[in-house]
């Protein structure tokens, strides 16, 4: 899973990323409204957490162009604005959660995997399928019981495929959704990670669809 | 003796005007007389007539300069009352240099409550900037030291919670000053129930409004969604599945009805829930001063709030503000 995080405030900025990539995602950050326009145009994103107060454009501003254009990537606004009056212009202006400063980290959290979750059209916060389980509010994927220890990458991999499980997943798409900008993608391609998953958690879990890209096996969610 | 009310000086003046006048009469027709001896014993009906005439016609000149001072009390009052927010008409030369003074007054104290306003906001937001960064400093404190972090987050908490109450108290008090403008109560209800239905959407509760779209409040809209926000989002965190919104017009008042099916508030409590700080279950992550803010905001206007038993088995909230 891949967030956006819009924050003018360096260190505050700093902090998210350091939770969120914690928290098992692919994370990039935006110091104002131009550059979180730009990589909304050109990446793709499961959740965004926006601030309001931007230099340059207006964090509402931004997002209701946004919602004009067709992007429907969930907002999560992240805002020192906390009175009900604001809180309603923000989600009539298209967001689809909104924390007040200063919040808890666990609670931002909770809430952008929630909005992940909903988007995807799952209700609990544990994916099942079979012997495998993986909790999104702890990051943790359990094989029958038993821990699996994954990197993140992996993590981010499999969490993916699990919330689009009704579907098949084409490379290109895990692709966008498990890398932050920055990072070198050559050296570690998806196929290295679907691989691994396999070795780990055993071969039958992960289909290959061929000339589509890959779907998780088994009914149950 | 100094004459305080306008009217006697005003009387006053009239009669001793009469009476020089009177006298000067009596002396001229004392001469005419014996000038011309003839005029003596002829009476003059048209005359006193005339007389008569001219006396009702100065009563009424005089009532209607005076009657000015009505329709000004009036207009003030309304100013007052945030109903207006000039003094507005036309008066007599001598009283609108003091009405012009007095508008320009106003608007120049209006614009001063603004400024006040906006630095209020100013220092607000940037107040939280910090506190948003302490907290994380905190969280990250949880694994080392669990109750420093504790400690330091609630302090936190508690800062945030006085700068969201005053900050809430200085906005209505500068949209006190200007006058309150009539909201549409369905229209703001129905943006706020929007907004639960997002923030609350885990719970997947029914909210249901039930307000005649007519229905006018004369509370400044950011007031109007600060008191119905409060009392929504409370009643959204301790609902089962079901919030009601309701309003009608009584009299000159309109009552608007929360109501939730959770586990409402003890009679013994509810008192305590709307004084400043209470919170009636630490359990529940929440601003422990937004039923104070809620309570502080409709006395503001005039209003009241009153807590009691919903018959759908949780915490009834009745919103007395004034109707528009």
């Amino acid at each position: 899973m891949r967030v956006l995080i819009v924050e003018d405030e360096a260190s505050l900025a700093r902090q998210l990323w350091a939770s969120f990539s914690e928290a098992g995602y692919a994370v990039d950050t935006a110091p104002g409204g131009q550059q979180a326009d730009l990589l909304v145009h050109s990446e793709t994103y499961d959740a965004i957490l926006l601030d309001l107060g931007l230099p340059g454009v207006d964090g509402l501003t931004l997002l209701r162009r946004w919602r004009r254009s067709g992007i429907a990537t969930p907002v999560l606004i992240l805002t020192a604005r906390g009175s009900w009056h604001e809180k309603v212009e923000g989600i009539d202006g298209g967001a689809d959660d909104y924390v007040a400063k200063p919040f808890r980290v666990e609670e931002v959290l909770a809430r952008i995997r929630a909005l992940i979750r909903r988007t995807a059209g799952i209700v609990q916060s544990e994916l099942r399928c079979g012997a495998l389980s993986l909790d999104t509010s702890a990051a943790r994927v359990t094989l029958d019981g038993a821990v699996v220890k994954l990197t993140s990458h992996e993590y981010r991999v499999l969490a993916y495929l699990m919330h689009h499980r009704r579907r098949v997943v084409s490379r290109t798409e895990l692709t966008e959704h498990i890398y932050a900008q920055d990072f070198d993608r050559d050296s570690n391609t998806v196929e290295v990670f679907i691989a691994r998953l396999r070795r780990k958690l055993g071969a039958e879990f992960i289909q290959t669809v061929r000339g589509l890209g890959y779907r998780i096996a088994g009914e149950d969610i | 003796m100094i004459l305080r009310s306008l009217r006697s000086r005003w009387i006053c003046a009239s009669i001793l005007w009469t009476a020089g006048l009177l006298l000067i009469m009596h002396m001229l027709s004392i001469l005419l007389i014996r000038a011309l001896p003839s005029l003596r014993g002829v009476h003059s009906v048209g005359a006193v007539f005339a007389g008569l005439l001219m006396m009702i016609a100065g009563f009424i000149f005089a009532r209607r300069g005076l009657a000015a001072f009505s329709p000004l009390r009036q207009r003030l009052a309304a100013v007052r009352k945030r109903e207006a927010s000039l003094v507005e008409g036309l008066y007599p030369t001598e009283v609108q240099p003091l009405v012009d003074e007095l508008n320009a007054l106003l608007a120049e104290r209006e614009k001063a409550v603004e400024r006040a306003q906006r630095t209020a906001a100013d220092l607000a937001h940037e107040l939280k900037t910090p506190l948003a960064l302490l907290m994380q400093e905190a969280e990250r404190l949880t694994a080392g030291n669990p109750q420093l972090s504790d400690n330091i987050t609630r302090q936190v908490e508690r800062m945030t919670q006085h700068v969201n109450y005053h900050l809430a108290r200085a906005r209505a008090a500068a949209s006190g000053s200007r006058g309150a403008g009539p909201s549409p109560l369905a229209e703001r209800a129905a943006a706020l129930l929007r907004t639960m239905s997002k923030l609350h959407a885990e719970k997947g509760l029914t909210l249901v409004q039930s307000i005649p779209p007519s229905l006018l409040v004369r509370v400044q809209q950011e007031d109007l969604d600060e008191m119905l926000g409060n009392l929504l989002d409370n009643a959204c965190k301790w609902a089962c599945g079901r919030v009601s919104l309701s309003a009608e017009r009584v009299a000159s008042t309109v009552e608007i009805v929360i109501e939730d099916d959770g586990p409402g508030i003890a009679p013994d409590l509810r008192a305590r829930v709307l004084g400043r700080g209470v919170r009636a279950d630490q359990s529940k992550p929440g601003s422990g001063l937004g039923l104070a803010i809620v309570r502080d905001l409709a006395e503001l206007y005039g209003g009241a709030i009153h807590l009691s038993d919903s018959p759908l088995g949780g915490l009834k909230v009745r919103l007395l503000t004034p109707g528009a």
